[in-house]
């Protein structure tokens, strides 16, 4: 759980900025009866779900997680019988009997705590190994000196074939949630992996409804095709052929030329979209929130009512019309409506357009001084969607001089805000892995959470919530608890919310229907068009 | 190389400076294959100069006024050529963007003439291994591809404003120029009157400020003319490729870039920029080429 949304962006970068051209073949002509889909993405970093990063869509149509998320955004068993808990500290998690990896091995509680200890484990250095972080044990495997004095996690204990219990190191309402699809650091792994992961990260062999026919190679297309023992929903289509592409505008073209099916929407086209697409656009709710950050050290933005000015100075309905094609969602409070308990409107008058307000604040704030520059990631495609926070802040704000600024790239971002010298207000993003208020809020406004850097801001009040509303008995006692943080965070308005993100995806007139959970499309539920 | 140094232009006796130009300038000025470029280039540069006298004509003259809301909508009252992405009034933008453009022609157009026009004339009259080593590093200049050299050193600069990318664009511009300076200076190195003068004792600076150059500088500014018209496209090419001048700068391949995405749904937004850039190149070049034919002696029949 170090940095998902560093992930998913530097990803999205890594698509964006990769020169060589990958092979786009066309496609034979669909042959009737050809129940197949081409799923147009990126180049996977790793197939093993405790190693990848990028490669959501294809690990998870190879896995199957213990939960997911239902339409109303409510906790539904997948794999797990059940997961349960007296005191959020010690969960017992029952898997379902009868299932199978794809090689035929039984999926049981082995397959579960030794693939997460095999991932804790600090000298495998596994990228997914943070996701465990609050597993009892795991900080011996991760000494931050020296050689780990265990290989297994003390907080995981097999009760039997189909039962294990986790201890956290503290009480955690929200351990079920993390255990959804996102985080593939808590997928199990049959036996069969530990003899040579190597060739395992190429050919997976999963529990999901697919199953992979064929390593991958780099820079190929790989097809996965539907696994006939999955004890889970059945799937709808025969299998998916991953294709990567290198540049995503590439990709988006091709969608729309039918030479392949589905692809997310690159940040550049979703002005476009609805017009190219029509009703083969779709947009999920996805777990992730859009906000403007503030070099919060530097006293010309010390002040609250400066960043709420900005805030009040930008119309975030007309952005969303002319940047995002009103595909995202104006933020109305610091976390996704996705994520259950949400308390939306929280942030109620300082996140509506209201120039006139705006000035004022400006006043009470003393004004300001001088050049604001707006720094966000270049080559990422949001460039006009700055020009337009710069333009709104600028006229609606009487300040002479504002400019978006990019950086050349992420990694020239990244690195100033780690090193403190972003010089204005700062593109942010948090994409939450599992849809819990719980991840973003800790993430993004506490030391510890993973992102102190992208917002600079940490409150002893926060904190002392924080770990109140983690220990709540009940989901919904944390969510009043969630919702009080967002309360005390706003009075400080340390970011300005700006969107709530969708995922936008467009498809080809082969699928009739692209289901979806939390944000990311569920391949196996594809409906395809009759005839 | 007898043959070339016949094509020279004639001698300039002592006393009667450039009777050459007299007869065909004045013939070159009547033409309406003159006229009409110089007329239309005379309009831009004014346009540039003062950008406010012509972006107030219907009324919204600002280029940073914007109105999100008017996203991409098509030519309105007072808004002649419509709404960018933003909301910005294109018109006034497109006017405002003349100044970069014609600025970064102009400048790097200057730039890399003198650079050309000192480094040629070091190479054609001195010969040797100057000769050598200039005619070398502008071999190195033409083998390299331009638009990767431009992407490599824009990249490394950091800060991208006319003026830097002017020095980038004249950097690779030079060379063709010095080239063909070399060469006039080296077919009139040797001519009787240079000759004289050297026999009179004449300095060498003086020879090349009387003698050589104003009888060799005739090609070049053909070619910097006509360089001037590429150079605009160069730079608006490298702006659509993000490597250009940069926002907050106003310029046509800036609004060019942003309107490439939007051309389905708001052609006008890419349709009155390639317009002014189409006009404003076809001009100059169109100028260059009535320049070529006055001052080429074989076509003066």
């Amino acid at each position: 759980m170090k940095h998902p949304a560093l992930a998913l962006l530097g990803a999205a970068s890594v698509v964006v900025l990769a020169l060589s051209a990958c092979t786009s073949g066309g496609e034979g002509a669909d042959a009737t009866g050809d129940r197949t889909i081409v799923f147009a993405t990126g180049e996977p970093d790793h197939l093993t779900p405790g190693r990848q990063t990028v490669a959501f869509d294809q690990v998870l149509s190879v896995f199957a997680p213990l939960v997911t998320l239902n339409e109303q955004n409510e906790l539904e068993y997948v794999q797990a019988e059940s997961i349960e808990s007296d005191d959020a500290t010690t969960w017992t998690i029952t898997l379902k009997d009868g299932w199978t990896f794809h090689n035929g091995e039984p999926v049981t509680a082995h397959s579960y705590v030794d693939a997460w200890n095999h991932t804790a484990y600090g000298p495998n250095s596994w990228e997914n190994s943070g996701q465990l972080a609050s597993i009892s044990g795991y900080a011996d495997l991760n000494p931050t000196e020296g050689e780990p004095v265990a290989e297994t996690m003390s907080g995981l204990a097999v009760v039997d074939e189909l039962t294990f219990t986790v201890e956290l190191i503290g009480p955690d309402s929200q351990f079920p949630l993390q255990l959804s699809s996102g985080q593939t650091g808590f997928y199990p792994m049959p036996e069969a992996a530990y003899e040579d992961l190597d060739a395992y990260d190429r050919r997976p062999i999963g529990n999901g409804p697919f199953e992979m026919t064929e390593p991958w190679e780099d820079n190929a297309e790989f097809t996965v095709s539907a696994y006939d023992d999955y004890a889970g929903e059945q799937p709808t289509i025969d299998g998916v052929t991953f294709r990567s592409y290198t540049d995503m505008n590439t990709a988006y073209t091709d969608v729309l030329a039918g030479n392949a099916d589905v692809v997310f929407v690159p940040a550049g086209k979703m002005t476009n979209a609805g017009a190219d697409f029509g009703d083969r656009l779709y947009a999920f709710e996805a777990p992730g929130v859009d906000y403007l950050g503030f070099p919060l050290w530097d006293p010309r933005y010390a002040s609250t009512e400066l960043r709420q000015a900005i805030s009040m100075a930008i119309d975030r309905d007309a952005v969303n019309e002319a940047i995002y094609g009103g595909i995202h969602e104006p933020a109305t409070a610091l976390t996704a409506p996705s994520m259950a308990g949400t308390p939306e409107g929280v942030c109620g008058e300082y996140c509506e357009f209201d120039p006139d307000a705006a000035k004022a604040l400006l006043e009470q704030a003393g004004g300001f001084e001088g050049t604001m520059e707006i720094i966000y990631p270049g080559g990422l495609g949001i460039d006009s969607l700055f020009e337009a926070y710069a333009n709104q802040i600028r006229q609606n704000l009487g300040i002479a001089d504002v400019v978006a600024k990019p950086t050349t790239d992420w990694a020239e971002y990244y690195e100033s805000l780690t090193s403190k010298t972003v010089t204005g207000p700062h593109f942010g993003h948090w994409g939450a892995l599992y849809a819990s208020q719980q991840n973003t809020l800790r993430s993004l406004f506490t030391e510890t959470g993973g992102c102190y850097d992208c917002t600079a801001y940490s409150n002893a009040e926060v904190d002392a919530l924080l770990a109140e509303a983690d220990a709540a008995p009940t989901l919904d006692e944390s969510y009043a608890l969630y919702a009080e943080v967002q309360e005390v965070v706003l009075e400080d308005f340390p970011t300005v919310p700006t969107f709530s993100n969708k995922y936008p995806y467009v498809t080809s007139p082969k699928i009739a229907e692209l289901p979806a959970v939390s944000g990311s499309v569920v391949l196996s539920l594809v409906e395809l068009s009759e005839g | 190389m007898s043959q070339l140094a016949d094509l020279a232009p004639a001698p300039v006796p002592a006393g009667r400076r450039t009777p050459w130009r007299r007869t065909p300038w004045r013939r070159t000025v009547r033409s309406i294959r003159f006229l009409v470029p110089a007329a239309m280039l005379a309009l831009l540069v004014v346009i540039a100069l003062f950008p406010s006298l012509f972006a107030g004509l219907f009324g919204n003259g600002d280029p940073r006024v914007c109105d999100l809301r008017m996203s991409g909508d098509a030519p309105a009252p007072g808004h002649p050529f419509g709404y960018d992405l933003q909301g910005c009034d294109v018109y006034a933008n497109v006017i405002y963007g003349t100044q970069s453009s014609l600025a970064v022609g102009v400048f790097t157009t200057m730039l890399a003439t003198v650079a050309a026009v000192v480094l040629g004339t070091i190479a054609g009259y001195r010969g040797g291994a100057a000769d050598w080593i200039i005619s070398r590093l502008t071999d190195v200049f033409l083998g390299f591809p331009f638009l990767l050299g431009a992407i490599v050193v824009l990249t490394s600069i950091g800060q991208r404003s006319v003026l830097t990318v002017s020095l980038v664009l004249s950097l690779f511009g030079w060379p063709l120029m010095a080239r063909l300076v070399r060469g006039s200076v080296r077919s009139v190195r040797n001519a009787d009157y240079v000759r004289a003068a050297r026999t009179m004792g004449i300095g060498t600076g003086r020879i090349i400020s009387h003698h050589v150059l104003p009888n060799a500088l005739a090609p070049v500014l053909v070619i910097a003319t006509i360089t001037t018209g590429s150079v605009i496209v160069a730079e608006s090419s490298l702006t659509y490729l993000g490597i250009g001048l940069e926002a907050p700068a106003i310029s046509w391949g800036l609004q060019l870039a942003s309107a490439s995405s939007q051309f389905l749904s708001s052609p006008h937004l890419l349709v009155f920029p390639s317009l002014f850039l189409a006009v404003t190149v076809l001009s100059i070049i169109s100028l260059g080429d009535t320049l070529r034919s006055t001052l080429d002696p074989r076509r003066q029949q």
